[in-house]
């Protein structure tokens, strides 16, 4: 769980790996891992999130949310 | 890094550049060169001519003496473990080869003299004429042909322009292989037989680069190559490690003092500007520091972590100049989180904080959720250097 920033994905939205995996791919500070045939969050990596918001770019709709703690 | 003069020549002469005859000599050891010889001190400093560092002996007796009194006699804080013993050559010219970076033209510059043996620095702003340089790309690197051109402009011809070419261009590829800050030849001799011949040489290879250098990298932790100076403290040696935790950015260059006051500063020249102003108020640091280039969160966590663990550090100072590729909110994040994951309180640790530039909103919002008193660039590095040194020493 990071202190500033909080990455959570939505498993109802989300298309899954083999059917996107965008997450992973765009991700310039590594926040997502491959998990079985879903995304998953990097806890530990969390709080070097830089806001770029290329995920949310690639996904659908509500299928990642970043939240600030801040 | 500097490499001593023996190291820097067993390199030029595997590019083919000559130097003179010799071998090296520790305590104790005798030698069989046979005199005349030079006698060179091998300590990494400049300025060895006038400390008294080179000497020259005329017979076997004398080479003993003075090769005594070279390893007793400490030049600029060194001591030396070897002495090189060389050749006397007679010359009938010698020259200057540097090689460098241009930070402003962000290239290389190769630089050549027909006056070596000199300060070419002085020898630049006394007489700028006697000087020539040549940038030149790292990716098409300085060929024979270029550098003839450059060599040409200072006035030589024939046989020794093709000569002086040649050894340019191999002494760019030195530089370029090495990834050196600098190569320099100085004075390369031409010997009353027509060859050109490395008499000392300068090369400096880029600590950053040291990780994809392994040779260079092996020859850095080795003991015993000269005898003085500063080790790094153990202190030091855990921040060099911390910075190479990661790629991005630096954070983690540190040097230890013996003061109260953690510093986070950054930016080359404003790390020193900070560094200066804070002692200038009374303030004591506890270490030099330099962070830029975007370090990542957990580096810049893990250092705080650091500096905060040596004892006696109560609070930290995060100064620097106004930053264009690093962010303040990274930073910011950085600093809260080592604090915090050292077990203290952000408004109580952070003597002041002043880094404005790239996301400085985000990182002002930040630090004020947890009550840091940070300045933005309408404060200027050295009141934030008065603010945090008033904070340490109400302590």
């Amino acid at each position: 769980m990071g202190y500033f920033v909080e990455v959570e994905i939505s498993p109802d939205k989300c298309a899954g790996l083999q059917e996107c995996g965008a997450c992973v791919k765009v991700c310039p500070v590594n926040i997502f891992e491959k998990r079985g045939g879903m995304p998953g969050v990097v806890a530990t990596n969390e709080d070097e999130c830089i806001l770029c918001d290329l995920c949310l770019d690639e996904c659908a709709p509500g299928a990642i949310t970043i939240g600030k703690k801040y | 890094m500097r490499l001593l003069e023996y190291e820097s020549k067993q390199i030029l002469k595997g590019y083919n550049i000559a130097g003179p005859r010799g071998e090296t000599v520790s305590r104790g050891q005798e030698t069989s060169f046979p005199p005349p010889a030079m006698l060179k001190s091998q300590v990494p400093t400049g300025g060895r001519g006038k400390a008294g560092g080179i000497l020259a002996a005329q017979s076997a007796p004398e080479m003993g003496e003075r090769l005594e009194l070279l390893f007793d006699t400490p030049i600029h804080g060194f001591t030396p473990t070897r002495i090189l013993v060389e050749e006397q050559i007679e010359l009938r010219q010698e020259f200057y080869l540097g090689i460098t970076y241009d930070t402003a033209a962000k290239l290389p510059v190769a630089v050549f003299s027909q006056q070596g043996g000199v300060d070419v620095e002085a020898l630049a702003k006394q007489q700028p004429g006697q000087v020539v340089d040549m940038h030149f790309s790292p990716l098409r690197r300085l060929p024979s042909f270029q550098a003839r051109e450059l060599v040409s402009r200072a006035g030589v011809t024939g046989k020794l322009l093709i000569q002086l070419g040649a050894v340019f261009s191999r002494l760019a590829d030195v530089f370029l292989d090495y990834d050196a800050t600098l190569a320099e030849i100085n004075p390369m001799g031409l010997a009353a037989d027509g060859r050109l011949i490395a008499l000392d040489c300068h090369l400096e290879i880029d600590d950053d680069a040291l990780p994809r250098q392994p040779e260079m990298a092996q020859l850095a932790k080795e003991k015993g190559r000269f005898a003085g100076g500063r080790a790094v403290s153990d202190f030091e040696r855990r921040a060099q490690e911390i910075d190479s935790l990661d790629h991005r950015g630096v954070a983690g260059r540190v040097i230890e003092f013996p003061g109260n006051l953690g510093l986070i500063i950054g930016g080359g020249g404003a790390s020193l500007t900070a560094f200066d102003a804070v002692r200038q108020h009374g303030g004591q640091p506890a270490n030099y520091c330099e962070i830029g280039g975007n370090p990542s969160v957990f580096k810049v966590t893990e250092l705080t972590k650091h500096i905060l663990s040596k004892p006696g550090v109560k609070k930290i100072a995060v100064i620097m100049n106004v930053v264009s590729n690093t962010r303040v909110d990274l930073v910011a994040r950085g600093v809260i989180k080592g604090i915090l994951e050292s077990g203290g309180d952000p408004a109580q640790s952070v003597a002041v904080f002043r880094v404005p530039g790239a996301w400085e909103e985000e990182g002002f919002r930040l630090l004020s959720k947890y009550g840091v008193p940070y300045c933005d660039r309408t404060v200027s590095i050295d009141e934030a250097a008065r603010r945090a040194a008033a904070a340490t020493t109400a302590q």
